[in-house]
């Protein structure tokens, strides 16, 4: 083998295939129960404040992270505004989108934190940084207690 | 400065290190928390223990095994502010099974050189994500040209190691399942046990054969847990305690990925690790100077192999010295009074809460229910892992 050659179909050598095969089932967790049980129950946001510093986590944590503090449930209104955002042309596998989706980094009213989700009911070039937006739930019954029960948040 | 020779690397060490706090989550099978969750009750105990606050940490240490178990591509910064360690100095350490105790030898090192005076070691495992078995995670540690085609189960290879150790030294089942039966017994003392019972010898030899020789009862369970232990120089444990526990030697050693080429009957990687490990602390002799040990024990007849590469039984000698008791609580030199993984459970790196912890909750004469009977000074823990490979070894001793 020299520098310059190049192979292109790595089944051209003597080669054996193999797969990683695994799947996970993830917990969320004590904090992600009650944020996503309130959301998928109740349509309700809830955030976490730290019993020390008053820092306000969203989404909700056991803990603060800053003091190791336990902290307590609040709710809030689930509204928020745009800090950042990006305009997608191509998925997660690279592949063309057949229209650009708009994610954006959302500051959560009455928070001191941020989320990231998709925009809609918007074009991209009326999107704008400082935006109110509030967010779109599935209906009730179509809710499964996952992040993907906002479907997108629209402008306030 | 001191200065030693250690293995032929050149030693020089600018501070002592103690440890003043441990802590542990309860291990089980499956549990809700997430990962930074349950580092957080880990990390809390262990500084309610110390007496400091997490502001008082200078550095942290986590140690967690493959990423596979818990389904999180770079788990050591997903871990990251479960851990305490948002916007400190952070790395996460990993040998397989020997990061319970390769972690403590990180934060070591951290403190040993100067570099910060209070370690946070924080070492977390959630196997239950991983299906369809987070032993199915192990199949890829194979080598994927020689091994992997053959759809070998990890369980496989310590059944052949099994076999070897039995066959060289002549040792029956009956001899090997007393450690399971000893262990599973000490953990009903032990408030974080998972499969804590009180079990007969025929138990052992009449549970559902896994790969013969090795039985279900000789096997330790997967679980999900975290622990952690707080590190410092000798300036800061003498303003937090009369009684600090001092790391008086660390060692680690690796023997070849190419382990059919090794003869299995005794562990080579932890015999050099302990070597290591014992010149620091000065130890000439294990068996007399050793008072408590905790060897790495995911499988009964690894209790024995392990204290055989420790230096702490002659080859072959360790299934005698259980069977005499000597090993029991009770006995001239106690092994895994916390119950250890066979009793506890065995979430991978987490194992650090019934080895390292252990061993400094027996020397800090914290172990309650667990304490030995006898005077202790001085005490080991050991983990293994990798493809049979890695030795960890950490010796304690309340005496400085
Ligand atoms: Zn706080």
């Amino acid at each position: 083998m020299v520098f310059t050659e190049k192979i292109i179909d790595p089944r051209e050598l003597r080669h054996v295939e193999g797969k990683i095969e695994l799947y996970w089932i993830y917990t969320s967790g004590e904090a992600g129960d009650y944020f996503f049980k309130k959301l998928r129950d109740e349509g309700k946001f809830t955030a976490a404040k730290c019993k020390k510093c008053g820092y306000i986590f969203f989404p909700p944590r056991i803990y603060c992270e800053f003091d190791f503090s336990e902290t307590e449930y609040v709710e809030v209104s689930g509204e928020g505004c745009v800090v950042a955002y990006a305009v997608a042309y191509y998925d997660k596998n690279g592949e063309k989108l057949e229209k650009p989706e708009i994610y954006a980094l959302i500051e959560m009213d009455g928070t001191n934190g941020r989320i990231i989700h998709l925009l809609g009911e918007v074009e991209p070039e009326d999107v704008c940084i400082g935006m109110k937006v509030k967010p779109v739930l599935k209906p009730k019954e179509e809710r499964e207690g996952k992040i993907t029960d906002i479907l997108y948040f629209k402008p306030a | 400065m001191m200065v030693e020779k250690v293995k032929g690397i050149k030693y020089h060490k600018k501070q002592d290190v103690a440890i003043v706090g441990a802590g542990m989550t309860i291990f089980r099978r499956r549990l809700n928390e997430t990962g930074k969750e349950l580092s957080y009750y880990a990390v809390k105990q262990a500084l309610e223990e110390a007496g400091l606050d997490i502001s008082d940490i200078d550095m942290v240490v986590m140690g967690s095994a493959p990423d596979a178990f818990d389904g999180v591509h770079m788990k050591g910064e997903y871990l990251l502010d479960g851990a305490g360690a948002s916007n400190k100095p952070y790395v996460r350490v990993f040998v397989g099974g020997g990061t319970g105790v390769f972690a403590p030898i990180a934060g070591y090192w951290h403190v040993a050189s100067g570099l910060a005076d209070v370690c946070l070691v924080v070492c977390e495992e959630k196997m239950s994500s991983s299906h369809p078995h987070p032993q199915s995670a192990f199949k890829y540690i194979w080598d994927p040209i020689l091994d992997r085609p053959l759809k070998p189960n990890l369980i496989w290879i310590f059944a052949l190691e099994m076999r070897r150790y039995m066959h060289v030294h002549n040792i029956k089942h009956e001899d090997i399942a007393l450690v399971s039966v000893k262990n599973k017994a000490n953990a009903l003392d032990h408030p974080a046990a998972q499969l804590a019972a009180k079990i007969t010898v025929e138990d052992v030899l009449n549970s559902e054969p896994m790969a013969l020789p090795v039985r279900r009862l000789d096997v330790s369970p997967p679980s999900d847990g975290a622990a952690a232990i707080v590190m410092v120089a000798p300036h800061i444990a003498r303003q937090l305690t009369d009684e600090p526990v001092w790391v008086t030697g660390v060692g680690w050693s690796l023997d070849t990925t190419w382990w059919t080429n090794r003869d299995l009957y005794f562990p080579r990687y932890v015999a050099e690790a302990a070597k290591m490990a014992y010149k620091m602390a000065h130890i000439t002799d294990p068996r007399k100077e050793i008072d408590v040990a905790e060897p790495y024990d995911p499988f009964d007849y690894k209790e024995l192999h392990h204290m055989e590469g420790l230096g702490l039984a002659k080859k072959g000698e360790a299934p005698i010295l259980t069977r005499e008791g000597v090993t029991a609580r009770d006995g001239d030199l106690p092994v895994c009074p916390s119950g250890g993984l066979l009793g506890v459970g065995n979430p991978i790196a987490a194992s650090l809460g019934v080895k390292v912890a252990e061993i400094y909750w027996q020397l800090a004469y914290r172990a309650g229910k667990r304490q030995v009977a006898k005077e202790v000074t001085t005490g080991v823990a050991q983990a293994w892992g990798d493809l049979m490979q890695v030795g960890t070894v950490v010796v304690l001793s309340n005496k400085r």
